[in-house]
């Protein structure tokens, strides 16, 4: 049987974001369907997932460091997810989708 | 032979079957020829430089397809520190050339066409990503020049290429057969058609259904069969046929531009990266164009520097150095150029990973450091003509300074500082003349104006990426408007 997976979210430092990065957290993570947990982040214990989301396709934040918190990253920069293009208002459907795809 | 030295460049370059016209003659061995070779020389040198311990960091790649290390101008960048690394490179060839040296354009095509097949590919299932995998695996391991060509005559500007009274004006396929295509039309203000390998086509606009038979990009060998070139006039471009070498300001160095023709050039299918996926066409042009507008951070940054030291030995040779509008002058222009630089640093650093995992430039910033461009070459060419003097365009010849009897007159009268010998004097006006009026200020000036994109069209990109509701957004809450 599956284990509810730990889910968490990181952004970058916001300087220039071109889209709004915490409503689309927030559209992310509502709707979250069962068997994922939201949790707090931790080195001891890696998120199973982790959100990164950066509010522009620079990505700065996607550093060594900081991806050692979850085992899988799903990246959200600017307009893109995983790199591909993504328009803002499609980017939470997006996740969400690939939320439920094994990593 | 991942690493062609410059002799082995020049040796390639020999054995291809160019078809150029010059001055209204088939010209036989363009390698030769004095007008030309001094372009050659200035591609030579990326060949040169990469063999060269200390500048082989910045001239060389791992390649991410073979793992061998490749020329930097047949790489696709992988990281931000690559697109950094690429800024560098090519200022350091501005400085060593003095000149466009011209095989910047192809490495902006490769990195544009890679991403943007991949992503066609994955939408639409076609499998012009693996083509072109294939065809860069030959550049990088043959380490060939390749002229990106996107620029088509383009005729009434009013008008889509669909529309046009002659066809012809916008690169189209003619014919689609079993084993590949047959394209007829032209490609504008080509640089270093002639000193390069191969051919690397893409469309010049944005297309729609109706112009689906111009939303083409494909590669060809720069001599094959079907293709010819008529080679582009500059200013003062006959003093190289002189046989001197002060009054052409660069003796050594050039660039060149040609008017590309095809005369129903056939290409296999293996060597087609679009055709009629009119959708892309705008893409392709937006990431090419935002890679060139990057290249001019570094390259015009590279000559402004030769151009600052030349100005600061004008005024050393005419005893000016020490005035204090003089160094004045020389602060701003070196402002000037490290804003420039400094754009092209920004836009590298501020990069990212696109799907096929070659990283794009920051296109914001690309485009402002390139509006920049448009601009500050001007002012510190007119700051060069002010410190060099009137003397730089009112100067007698070579010919006058080497005269047996006049000799003597012009070596007195042009003196300046008694222990500089005239002739230095001489030669650095020159070179000041050379960039800022002669040959070299194709490149140095209308080409920073017009090259990749004349000034509204950074304009247009800087309105689409300028995000102003954000800007909005960020007013309305200082001001503490509630809508």
């Amino acid at each position: 049987m599956d284990r509810t997976k730990r889910i968490g979210v990181k952004y970058c430092g916001g300087c220039n974001p071109r889209i709004d990065r915490v409503k689309l957290a927030q559209d992310i993570i509502q709707p979250l369907p069962p068997g994922f947990v939201l949790t707090e982040a931790s080195f001891d214990e890696p998120w199973d997932i982790g959100i990164l989301i950066c509010g522009c396709p620079a990505a700065c934040a996607e550093k060594p460091e900081l991806k050692s918190l979850a085992r899988n990253w799903l990246i959200i920069a600017g307009e893109t997810i995983d790199y591909e293009t993504c328009s803002e208002t499609e980017i939470a459907q997006t996740a969400a989708e690939k939320l439920k795809k094994p990593f | 032979m991942a690493l062609k030295t410059g002799e082995q460049y020049e040796e390639s370059l020999r054995k291809m079957n160019f078809k150029v016209y010059l001055l209204g003659e088939l010209v036989k061995k363009p390698v030769d020829h004095p007008i030309i070779r001094p372009s050659m020389n200035s591609v030579k040198m990326t060949y040169a430089l990469a063999h060269e311990p200390q500048y082989e960091d910045l001239m060389t790649a791992k390649s991410h397809l073979t793992g061998e290390k490749v020329n930097r101008f047949c790489h696709l960048h992988q990281s931000t520190e690559d697109l950094i690394k690429k800024v560098k490179m090519q200022r350091l060839l501005g400085q060593k050339t003095a000149s466009c040296f011209q095989r910047c354009v192809g490495m902006d095509a490769i990195n544009a066409v890679d991403s943007v097949t991949f992503e066609m590919d994955q939408k639409l299932g076609t499998e012009y990503h693996k083509r072109f995998v294939k065809f860069l695996k030959m550049a990088q391991e043959n380490d060939w020049t390749i002229d990106g060509a996107m620029t088509d005559p383009k005729g009434d500007r009013g008008l889509p290429p669909s529309k046009q009274a002659d066809p012809d004006l916008y690169t189209r396929v003619v014919e689609k057969r079993k084993d590949g295509i047959v394209v007829r039309g032209a490609k504008a203000h080509q640089t270093g058609a002639i000193n390069s390998h191969w051919i690397l086509v893409m469309p010049t606009i944005s297309m729609t259904k109706d112009d689906a038979d111009y939303a083409l990009s494909f590669a060809a060998p720069a001599d094959a069969e079907g293709v010819y070139y008529i080679y582009g006039r500059q200013s003062c471009d006959t003093r190289k046929l002189e046989g001197g070498e002060i009054d052409v300001g660069n003796r050594q160095f050039g660039g060149h531009e040609a008017l590309m023709v095809f005369d129903n050039l056939f290409v296999p299918w293996e060597n087609v990266f679009m055709c009629g996926e009119y959708d892309f066409s705008g893409l392709l042009v937006e990431r090419f164009a935002g890679y060139h507008r990057q290249s001019y951070g570094g390259c015009k940054v590279g000559v402004g520097d030769v151009l600052i030291g030349a100005a600061a030995l004008a005024a050393e040779y005419n005893g000016a150095a020490k005035a204090s509008h003089i160094k004045d002058k020389l602060i701003e222009m070196i402002h000037l150029n490290e804003t420039l630089f400094s754009c092209g640093i920004a836009c590298s650093a501020q990069g990212h990973r696109t799907a096929s995992g070659t990283y794009l430039i920051d296109l914001l910033l690309a485009n402002v450091c390139k509006q920049n461009v448009t601009r500050f070459p001007y002012e510190i060419a007119r700051l060069a003509e002010d410190i060099a003097g009137g003397l730089m365009v009112t100067m007698a010849s070579e010919k006058d300074l080497r005269h047996p009897e006049i000799g003597k007159i012009v070596e007195k009268y042009l003196k300046g500082v008694a222990s500089v010998p005239t002739e230095n004097r001489c030669r650095v006006l020159r070179l000041i003349e050379n960039i800022t009026l002669g040959t070299a200020a194709v490149g140095y000036r209308t080409e920073s104006m017009h090259g990749a994109g004349s000034p509204q069209a950074q304009r247009i990109m800087i309105s689409r990426q300028g995000n102003l509701e954000q800007k909005k957004q960020l007013a309305k809450a200082i001001a503490g408007i509630k809508d």
